[in-house]
């Protein structure tokens, strides 16, 4: 049972995206978005890519990093909100983290 | 007020003005669009204003940032209206930045980044605080 994890808050001002690492399993996929895209520059960020085994797999939607004049990191996988539909389906189950 | 407050009220710069303090990002909410309308209104009724940008509202002053690329008209370009309007005085907190690891690149002119003591300082010798 693998979950999708939508990630639309900033770690800086909410703890929505600790209690989405708290709750992070294997085979699951992150998907950061909006004001989410913040937490790429997070030290949770920095310790989730040390703690990826390659199962866990962490996407963020350029356009809304690009606006906030944001630079994705190697291991982040840059995707388009269409591919988010697509994501949905490769997951038994979607949590919204905002 | 015992007399130890006055001393140092009155060793700090006499801006008796009001504050704004911007703690959100800018495009998720509506805050910082209210902020900036608040501070244009007070300015043009030739009202002193300074404004503060603490924790995630830091990010209002980085440079490259493009609203139109999440169909959100781009308020922040509006910030460079500020010295037309006689707002000079633009604080951010080091330390904000320093957490999101962000550098000192602003999309306008005239910001003065400061240690939290002096942020702190800068912010008490107004008389009054409006925060968003």
């Amino acid at each position: 049972m693998s979950t999708l994890h939508l990630v639309r808050q900033s770690a800086f001002a909410s703890n929505d995206f600790a209690q989405c690492l708290s709750v992070l399993d294997h085979q699951d996929s992150i998907v950061l978005m909006d004001d989410g895209c913040y937490n790429l520059k997070h030290t949770l960020m920095d310790s989730l890519i040390k703690r990826i085994d390659g199962t866990i797999n962490i996407n963020v939607i350029a356009s809304h990093a690009q606006a906030r004049a944001i630079e994705p990191t190697t291991e982040v996988k840059r995707i388009e909100m269409s591919d988010v539909v697509q994501l949905t389906f490769n997951h038994e189950k979607v949590i919204t983290w905002q | 007020m015992t007399s130890i407050e006055q001393t140092s009220l009155n060793a700090l710069p006499k801006e008796s003005g009001l504050a704004i303090i911007n703690s959100k990002a800018p495009f998720s909410s509506n805050h910082g669009k209210d902020a900036l309308d608040i501070a244009l209104i007070f300015a043009s009724f030739e009202q002193k204003v300074s404004l503060f940008f603490q924790g995630d509202g830091v990010y209002q002053l980085i440079a490259d940032q493009d609203g139109k690329l999440v169909s959100i008209k781009d308020y922040l370009k509006t910030f460079s209206a500020f010295e037309f309007y006689d707002i000079e005085d633009i604080y951010v907190c080091q330390q904000s930045l320093v957490n999101r690891q962000l550098d000192e690149k602003f999309h306008i002119d005239g910001v003065q980044v400061l240690t939290s003591i002096e942020f702190s300082t800068a912010l008490n010798s107004h008389q009054h605080v409006l925060r968003f």
